[in-house]
């Protein structure tokens, strides 16, 4: 069995997560702080992608960024790259469609942080950037490590826009949820098993590792 | 118009009433009073391989005009997803599959109307590349040289797919390895012929291979057609399905498939309708 696709999956996972990291609370940060009605608005354009079709998403994506299209053009042009058919290709999509989960759930724990131990730290004369990352970060940290995990069990399975942005090329842009709709395809019932036992396995990890996290949470 | 619908559903009683005694007394029986009591509902549903996406649905529209009581409802994809659907128990009147190999399955697995396949069009295989043809494809005979270089992969169906299966047969005849140039990351498998046609047009791969009709529907350019040699006859057969419930109507959309009209509208994709 070739274990190219999991390995693609979880650097492509790995890395939308930790781009989606920065994202998520820059954004969630700074939405927080907006007065309500723009807070509203943005909050409706930045979670879309979580409710939209992920092959609406793909489509999208590809009227972007296909070689012959707006900015897939110009970076084809002027870079000879081609944004799609690459492995990285697939983390456009899975960053659009994971990024929501970890924005929300950060600003969810942004907005309940108590202002007034910013305002104390204030006080005593910190700077912005150490409140941000040393006080408000630590005390939010349960909100976002869910986020972080959501965002990375979503991108992991990332399927419909994937498809569409990266298709199908073993070896080179072959992902597990790829993978295992391509045997199907094709009647390889056997291998098709290994597959999603191994996907089952992962997603099983994944929550158990949310699980023990939560419990540890509530111990503390 | 409304006893123009009168007549229609009279003539269609009577050729339900008149045809196909040996197969199926009872729905013969049926057949004209459920045409009485539901007027206008009758739907036929045609399961039909990818590449007739186009072709199809502007007849269908077509023959729904002239037969207000028939509703042709499509389902497009990969033949051999298709053939999948129907063996797992879907509804489908008809099935027009783009190669013999998906319609053998389905007749040897009892789902076909016996009698009533036929073999109803002709297609060809051929190279097709992205608008500017960056890459310089110029016939299969360059595929030996260019495939290796795997930087921007080639597409194809993948093995299930009718237009997969005679890529395989091309590459076997130019003496390619298909494995090997899978394993180098050279290939991307598309599920169907359309997906593998937006690749091509989207200048996301090098070049791929798809039916002739599908580059003309969507305007690619073409610079090889795949000989008998390399890959056989591309035949397109056709036949009702054993549990249909509307044999008739059925029958009457599979005839008009190869009509003079059809055949125009076939024709303008680069299709050949085959005489029956």
């Amino acid at each position: 069995m070739d274990l190219y696709p999991l390995y693609n999956s979880l650097r492509i996972a790995l890395i939308s997560t930790v781009l989606i990291f920065f994202m998520g609370i820059g954004t969630a940060y700074y939405v927080a702080r907006m007065p309500k009605a723009i807070k509203g608005i943005l909050d409706v354009l930045l979670t879309v992608p979580l409710v939209l079709p992920p092959t609406v998403v793909g489509y999208l994506l590809l009227r972007f960024l296909g070689p012959h299209r707006l900015v897939g053009a110009f970076f084809f042009e002027n870079f000879d790259i081609r944004l799609t058919m690459t492995w990285w290709s697939t983390i456009f999509a899975t960053v659009v469609v994971a990024f929501p989960l970890m924005y929300r759930t950060t600003r969810g724990a942004f907005e309940s942080f108590d202002r007034n131990v910013e305002n104390a730290a204030r006080t005593l004369g910190l700077s912005g950037s150490f409140i941000f990352w040393r006080i408000r970060i630590p005390c939010c940290k349960a909100g976002i490590i869910a986020g972080l995990v959501l965002a990375f069990a979503r991108a992991l399975g990332e399927y419909g826009a994937t498809s569409m942005i990266s298709g199908y090329t073993p070896g080179i842009t072959a992902t597990i949820s790829t993978t295992v709709y391509n045997l199907w395809r094709t009647n390889n019932d056997d291998l098709a098993y290994k597959w999603v036992l191994l996907n089952l396995l992962i997603s099983a990890l994944v929550l158990v590792f949310l699980n023990l996290f939560e419990e540890r949470r509530r111990k503390s | 118009m409304r006893s123009f619908r009168k007549a229609l559903i009279l003539l269609l009683s009577g050729f339900a009433a008149g045809c196909d005694k040996p197969h199926d007394a009872g729905v013969v029986n049926e057949q004209p009073e459920k045409n009485t009591v539901k007027q206008q509902n009758v739907t036929v549903t045609v399961f039909a391989a990818a590449s007739l996406t186009e072709s199809l649905t502007m007849l269908g529209n077509k023959f729904q005009e002239k037969h207000p009581g028939i509703r042709i409802l499509f389902n497009f994809d990969s033949s051999g997803t298709l053939k999948r659907q129907i063996e797992e128990g879907a509804v489908s009147d008809i099935f027009i599959s783009a190669a013999p190999k998906q319609m053998n399955e389905l007749e040897n697995g009892g789902r076909v109307l016996s009698g009533s396949r036929i073999d109803l069009l002709e297609n060809k295989v051929t190279l097709a590349v992205p608008e500017n043809n960056q890459y310089q494809f110029n016939s299969f005979g360059d595929l030996a040289e260019k495939l290796h270089d795997c930087r921007v992969p080639f597409a194809v169906g993948n093995a299930d797919v009718p237009v997969g299966q005679y890529s395989q047969k091309i590459f076997s005849y130019l003496g390619l390895k298909q494995d090997e140039l899978e394993k180098m990351g050279c290939l991307s498998y598309g599920s169907n012929v359309k997906e593998v046609t937006i690749q091509i047009s989207e200048g996301m791969v090098t070049a791929g291979i798809v039916y002739a009709t599908d580059a003309v529907s969507a305007k690619l350019k073409v610079v090889d057609t795949a000989t008998e040699q390399m890959c056989g006859r591309v035949i397109y057969p056709a036949a009702l399905l054993k549990n249909t419930r509307v044999q008739t109507q059925a029958e009457a959309f599979l005839n008009y498939l190869s009509s003079e009209e059809a055949k125009k509208v076939f024709e303008q994709i680069g299709f050949t309708l085959l005489k029956k």
